[in-house]
């Protein structure tokens, strides 16, 4: 998806706001603005269209119903109405344990380690810090955090895509924890 | 006290939530901290921060129009998406407008009559046919004249809009609190309101009653959760009256 300019940004947390307030225009014209960035996250999280859809219904619905809770001084609306459809996607997959089947894809094929030139994310500058910062792990827990962060899978599920025994998963990836928080807080 | 180690071990389980690591139950039981655990709700919402713009590298992808169809059907939207409600109250245009003159001209009033398109259906048993729609206008103002916040109220709707246009800054302890002043009578509480945010309020029978152009609108300084008395009890910060077309 595109960065966010800061006029963007500005005018997006606007209509959350607005949305807060009950006004349906708004919550019209932020859904227009922002539901392909969410829904290609749904269909990456969920790998498949049909369920991908049911997320992202739900989680403008929840959108609708607490945005009374979006606070700008923690976050910016980009990042809160991410996170509602992400929790929304991972709540979902953990209910339905057999949606992990299609998810079976090969480990290594499957992660991208730069982001593909149609995307021009360098812009953002929290990206852009959040980049040099996993730069930094070793690729073991670059790879394990990035997955984590892309399919929602659980530690086992990791190990097993991954070939390596739970405990080995979850030391790559609380050291990159760390080590990537020590290097975003400094 | 946590331990630094019990503490690295809590915020870890932060992260890990935000990642999506973590089972149906441990996932539930960070969602209860969230709820209760303002430094959890931080700690939480740092990772987000941190980790989120990830999510710029998947590429977008337009969701069908029928979602968003099914999404107005789950809130229960009167209109259907194809046919937008093009009542004045909606227009963002407007309260844009009335955000703006509130600031420019102070303490004047803003008066508007405005015709809402007739969509609804009239019913079986005419009472009253769909007039022009009357909107009630106040600015409040400080003493300085500068306008805090724009009032509006729709009458055929029973609401008021409340809109910050140049609130000044309120302490962290301290809640805002509305209120309408009928002429000669007490002061009603309207409710209380985020100084910085558009806030609706939903109008009993008792307070339209009583709106009209010898009514004014008052904002005081009241403890949190609003004034415990029923009455203003802090200084009254901006007040405005209220005219009608």
């Amino acid at each position: 998806m595109p960065a966010t300019s800061p006029a963007e940004r500005d005018e997006l947390n606007r209509l959350l706001q607005r949305t807060a307030a009950g006004d349906e225009r708004a919550f019209a014209e932020l859904y227009r603005r922002t539901s392909p960035r969410l829904f290609g996250v749904c269909v990456r999280v969920m790998n498949d269209r049909d369920e991908a859809e049911e997320v992202l219904q739900e989680a403008f619905v929840t959108v609708w119903k607490r945005a009374g809770s979006f606070d700008p001084a923690l976050a910016s609306a980009v990042t809160w109405l991410m996170t509602v459809a992400r929790n929304k996607a991972i709540d979902r997959l953990r209910q339905r344990p057999d949606m992990r089947q299609q998810h079976d894809v090969d480990f290594d094929a499957m992660i991208d380690d730069t982001p593909g030139p149609a995307h021009d994310a360098e812009n953002d500058e929290e990206y852009r810090r959040l980049r040099a910062c996993l730069s930094e792990l070793e690729q073991q827990q670059r790879r394990s955090i990035r997955e984590a962060f892309f399919g929602g899978a659980t530690y086992n599920e990791l190990a097993e895509r991954a070939k390596v025994p739970l405990g080995t998963m979850k030391s790559w990836i609380r050291r990159g924890l760390l080590q990537l928080r020590a290097c975003l807080n400094p | 006290m946590n331990s630094t180690f019990e503490a690295d071990k809590d915020n870890l389980r932060y992260a890990e939530y935000v990642l999506g690591l973590l089972d149906a139950d441990a996932r539930a039981a960070v969602a209860r901290e969230i709820e209760t655990s303002p430094e959890a709700a931080a700690a939480v919402a740092l990772w987000q921060r941190h980790l989120t713009p990830l999510a710029l590298e998947i590429a977008d992808e337009v969701p069908p129009p029928h979602v968003w169809a099914a999404i107005r059907r789950r809130l229960r939207f009167d209109a259907p998406a194809e046919q937008p409600r093009t009542s004045v109250w909606d227009n963002v245009a407007l309260w844009r407008w009335l955000g703006l003159g509130a600031t420019a001209v102070a303490a004047c009033l803003l008066v508007l009559t405005v015709t809402r398109p007739t969509t609804k259906v009239a019913p079986p048993v005419v009472t009253a046919p769909s007039g022009p729609t009357t909107l009630m206008v106040s600015t409040i103002a400080g003493e300085s004249g500068v306008a805090g916040w724009t009032a509006t109220m729709d009458i055929d709707r029973s609401e008021l809009l409340v809109v910050p246009a140049s609130p000044d800054a309120v302490a962290s302890d301290r809640n805002t609190e509305l209120w309408l002043i009928p002429e000669g009578g007490k002061p009603i509480s309207v409710g209380v309101f985020p100084p910085t945010d558009p806030k609706r309020f939903h109008l009993e029978k008792a307070l339209l009653d009583r709106l009209g152009p010898t009514a004014a609108l008052a904002v005081s300084l009241e403890p949190v959760g609003g004034s415990p008395t029923g009455q203003p009890t802090g200084p009254v910060i901006a007040k405005g009256a209220i005219r009608a077309a």
